[in-house]
């Protein structure tokens, strides 16, 4: 190669690309063009093709209530249970209550000095100082019990994922072959929002913390087994080889060389676990999982905002605590000194079991204080002074209707009727042709179809409408937000904060402080989407445009760009994939986001659902809705995936 | 002397990297080109039929630059890479035809590498690095602890034992490395590049240490470099190394002197020659001709540029002499400026 064609490599590459993306886009434009009137001529020869026809329901809802029945007729004497469900389920029903039980015989005074210590520990003295106060305020908001419950149930999925995905993530690393076959699962897994896994499981063990158990296990279990791997994988060879010179078996290599530098990549997946779990734990309140998310779910089934605050917020620093606490081990260099803790430590454990032994379990009720009330007048306050100004028309009331009318609802009427079904359908076949290939595109086409067949149809053009609202608003937030952060350093130290508080948050009781402003509706659930996807959003734009080499910058500094012409011509393009990526994962997380708030009053696919946990005679419909959301999660997810990995720029040739 | 006993015999060993090596050692015997062969099978010659002895107590360096396969040589003498043909032999025991068991053995007890990048294991101590070997050999934790620590004192490192090895500056952590191989007593070392990724003149100083632990231990050594300078310094002998093959071996005087081919000799040709050649490489051995009382005396072991004053203030040879001062031989004048003159030629 001569030293011409070296730097003319890379450039003649992305001109390539940019070339093929103007004569796809072309393309594309025609396709859609040819799509929009076929479909049209076709609804207009064939009348009640707007709407998916209702008479091609396979009708899945029936047969699953007819299993539902036969499973729970069968529970005690069928072999399904007998031989293989039961002994699962007893089995982590008795964790749950050992566990629980021995939370709960330790004294009170425990917990607020282990977090404190622990938290001073493994981060600072001043985290330390808040941990423990923090739990002392779930103690003194009357929420003791539920907290440990919560706790004991969070205990036990996390250590099952831990138990499962630590030895799968090794497996995954060792065989390739094994991992080709994980990935996909793991993909589908963390695809699906958290919400529809609760669907199957209370099919096959009813209502109760064991389903609870199970599917915030596998909804938390995907970080830590990819970790695992990614971790092992990316232990130095040069480490690895150091070991097997000095005639290491592989069992020592692992144990004292691969398993120790992975550590970090498989704390990181620990946090990301018990994070996940918390989310998903308050979740499973409506299957019965109880503690703090039971009681957030009751305040807010009847509008008692003050008390879902205060278990939002007893559940918020106990998530805080979690994440500060494992992702301060998961960071600690192994350099540092940190014996003086052991006698503190030693001293703890001492107190506890002497505090155990003399019944100090229950935290004193002179303790209490509630703020519930105060809420509760703020809420009243709200809704006289903001939800509607001074009868004015402004306010969020107002707003909200506003956004429902003009936005939302012609969106929905334009998805689910407007444009005829197999013109969306159309639509989506050409996307995926146009993002990837055949294969893509008649698949999406086939997702689509078998929304409707499954007679979803409405509620999944519903649902789709608030996802698109809802990622559009998020994206011109998150993306300048983004853009900002990654050209001020100081924005961005500024901005941090606020963002891990807001990812901090399990998705659940976001709902509670949007709720407080703007009532119930379809819009209360679109802003709880946007602020749990926000943090996502500007955080990869701010990544990717930070990811842009440095000297590149330079270059386009040096030919005297403007920093608008820097950011237009040369960082946003190379940043493109990782935009994708802010793009993807905001669709995703809205998604999950807009299925939750189908509890108040969102509509769509999330409302079937969630009526599908709550009444029996609903689950078949459940189940159907839960199928049209993983499929429209599906689709989604592999649109913008693909669309990412068309913006990467070829790969430098070897 | 003692009886040099061989300890390290390597013969025709061949490595082919890539998915037809059978086909690619074929073309490769019949002396096809490296570029051409892997055009062709897409398969990369690493080592070319390299074979070569090394004994007891003696300080072999391979030198060539990057890309020339020392460094998958070396590994193929481990067999951290697996040789294609060809046989290594260390301490009697074929090494190729080892077994996975057989070859932990060996590897635990017999040989020792240290590394170009150090590749130390940045979750454990300083002594629990050294004492990694013994670990993986089973050996209880006090005794290895101890041993670790000793160790750490002859390579100059006391009081360290407890930091972790990123506390340490890139010299120290060589040093560390070299515990460790130490720590297993191992017959045979190898060192791949391991004062590359130093700054200059802690090299030199570890070069020094190299030399003055060396005369110590006594142990046979295999060192990998791209410095022809450094290999110099610290060979006996030396072998040069270009696409996978040995160009030329032998001591560091018939390198200087010389050289197999033009590849070779513009090594040579900034070499330090005055510096390097020691008096013993160019004297000619004492003939009928009795030295004459008042010539000058040198030590076999001084280099050339010590001899260069003397033999330029009298017209007559100097008297090399051994290390009992017994004359051993004479070393000329003129012997001394052809090679000298040759060099900066």
């Amino acid at each position: 190669m001569t030293a011409i064609e070296v730097p003319g490599g890379p450039a003649a590459g992305l001109g390539g690309r940019l070339r093929l993306r103007d004569s796809g886009i072309r393309r594309l434009f025609g396709a859609l063009v040819l799509v929009f009137v076929g479909g049209y001529v076709a609804s207009w020869l064939l009348p009640g093709f707007g709407v998916f026809p209702e008479s091609w329901d396979v009708g899945f809802a029936e047969p699953i209530d007819r299993a539902r029945r036969w499973l729970i007729n069968n529970q005690t004497t069928h072999g399904l249970y007998t031989v293989f469900l039961n002994p699962i389920s007893d089995a982590i029903d008795a964790a749950i209550r050992w566990i629980e039980s021995a939370l709960a015989w330790l004294p009170w005074y425990v917990y607020p000095a282990f977090t404190g210590v622990g938290l001073w520990w493994a981060r600072s003295r001043m985290a330390g100082v808040l941990g423990f106060l923090g739990v002392w305020a779930i103690g003194v908001l009357e929420l003791w019990e539920e907290g440990l419950s919560t706790l004991a149930l969070m205990g036990v999925a996390v250590i099952i994922s831990l138990a499962i995905g630590i030895p799968l993530g090794i497996a995954a690393w060792r065989s390739d072959r094994f991992a080709k076959l994980l990935r996909p699962t793991l993909d589908a897994m963390q695809t699906m929002p958290g919400f529809v896994y609760l669907i199957p499981f209370v099919l096959l063990f009813g209502i109760g913390r064991v389903p609870s158990v199970i599917s915030v296990f596998i909804f938390a279990v995907p970080p830590v087994v990819r970790l695992t791997e990614v971790g092992l994988r990316n232990v130095a060879p040069s480490m690895v080889e150091a070991s097997e010179m000095f005639g290491a078996t592989d069992r020592q290599t692992l144990r004292l060389v691969r398993l120790p530098q992975a550590r970090p990549a498989i704390l990181a997946g620990v946090n990301q676990t018990i994070m996940l779990a918390m989310s998903m734990v308050v979740i499973a309140a409506f299957i019965g999982a109880g503690g703090l998310g039971q009681v957030v779910l009751r305040s807010l089934s009847s509008l008692d905002v003050g008390r879902a605050t205060e278990a939002g917020v007893s559940i918020v620093i106990m998530a805080i605590i979690l994440d500060r606490f494992s992702q301060g081990i998961a960071t600690a260099s192994p350099g540092r000194d940190a014996r003086w803790i052991r006698p503190i430590f030693g001293g703890t454990v001492a107190a506890a079991v002497v505090g155990g032994l003399l019944n100090h379990s229950a935290f004193p009720e002179g303790l209490n204080w509630q703020f519930a009330s105060y809420i509760d007048d703020a809420v009243g306050w709200m809704q006289i002074h903001l939800y509607d100004i001074a009868d004015s028309g402004i306010g969020t009331g107002p707003f909200s209707d506003f956004v429902t009318l003009n936005l939302v609802s012609p969106l929905r009427e334009l998805f689910s009727s407007s444009i005829p079904w197999p013109v969306m359908i159309g639509i989506g076949v050409v996307l995926g042709l146009a993002a990837r290939g055949i294969r893509l595109g008649l698949g999406i086409g086939a997702a689509l179809t078998l929304i409707g067949l499954l007679g979803t149809w409405e509620n999944a053009m519903d649902t789709l409408a608030q996802v698109v609202v809802a990622v559009v608003v998020t994206l011109i937030i998150g993306i300048p937000l983004g853009i900002m952060a990654a050209q001020r350093d100081r924005f961005q130290t500024a901005l941090n904060p606020f963002l891990d508080f807001l990812q901090t948050i399990p998705s659940f009781v976001l709902l509670v402080p949007v709720i407080m402003l703007f009532h119930v509706g379809r819009i209360p659930g679109i802003i709880a989407s946007i602020l749990y996807a926000l943090p996502a959003a500007v955080h990869y734009t701010d990544l990717g445009l930070r990811r842009v080499p440095h000297e590149i910058g330079e270059a386009a500094d040096s030919f005297g760009s403007t920093r608008l012409q820097r950011l237009r011509k040369v960082d946003l393009p190379l940043a493109a994939p990782e935009l994708m990526v802010a793009i993807n994962q905001t669709i995703m997380l809205v998604l999950s986001m807009v299925v939750i708030a189908g509890l108040v009053g969102g509509g769509g696919l999330g409302f079937e659902a969630v009526k599908g946990l709550r009444r029996s005679d609903s689950v078949g419909s459940g189940f159907e809705a839960g199928i049209a959301i993983v499929l429209l999660a599906g689709i989604l997810d592999r649109l913008t995936r693909a669309v990412a990995d068309r913006l990467r720029p070829p790969p430098a040739v070897a | 002397m003692t009886e040099a006993v061989r300890t390290v015999g390597v013969s025709g060993l061949w490595k082919v990297f890539g998915r037809k090596p059978s086909e690619a050692l074929a073309m490769a015997r019949e002396g096809v080109a490296r570029q051409e062969i892997q055009d062709e099978t897409g398969c990369l010659v690493g080592v070319r039929d390299v074979t070569f002895e090394v004994n007891q107590g003696e300080t072999f360096v391979v030198m060539g630059l990057s890309g020339s396969g020392k460094s998958t040589l070396v590994r193929c003498m481990s067999r951290l890479v697996e040789p294609t043909e060809g046989t290594v032999e260390i301490c009697g025991a074929d090494l190729t035809a080892a077994d996975a068991a057989e070859l932990r053995e060996l590897r635990r007890h017999k040989i020792a590498m240290v590394f170009q990048h150090f590749a130390l294991f940045p979750h454990r101590r300083v002594v629990d690095n050294v004492a990694y070997g013994l670990e993986v050999q089973g050996v209880e934790r006090n005794e290895r602890q101890e041993r670790a620590r000793e160790l750490l004192s002859t390579v100059g490192l006391d009081g360290w034992s407890d930091h972790y090895p990123q506390q340490l500056s890139g010299g120290m952590q060589q040093r560390v490395g070299l515990a460790r191989a130490l720590a297993v007593d191992p017959e045979v070392l190898f060192f791949d590049e391991p004062f590359s990724a130093l700054d200059p003149l802690i090299r030199r100083d570890m070069q020094d240490e190299f030399l003055s632990l060396q005369e110590r231990l006594q142990r046979t050594l295999i060192f990998i470099t791209h410095d022809f300078d450094e290999a110099l310094k610290l060979a006996d002998r030396i072998a040069i190394m270009r696409d996978g093959a040995f160009v030329q071996q032998g001591t560091a005087a018939e390198i200087l002197t010389e050289p197999a081919n033009d590849y070779v000799r513009a090594f040579t040709q900034d070499a330090p020659i005055a510096k390097v050649l020691l008096a013993c490489a160019l004297m000619r051995p004492l003939a009928a001709t009795a030295p004459e009382g008042s010539w000058g005396r040198i030590s076999t072991l001084a280099p050339l540029e010590e001899a260069l004053p003397l033999l330029l203030a009298s017209p007559n040879p100097l008297v090399v002499c051994d290390g009992e001062g017994e004359p051993v031989g004479l070393l000329h004048g003129e012997d001394v400026a052809e090679v000298v003159a040759g060099n900066s030629r």
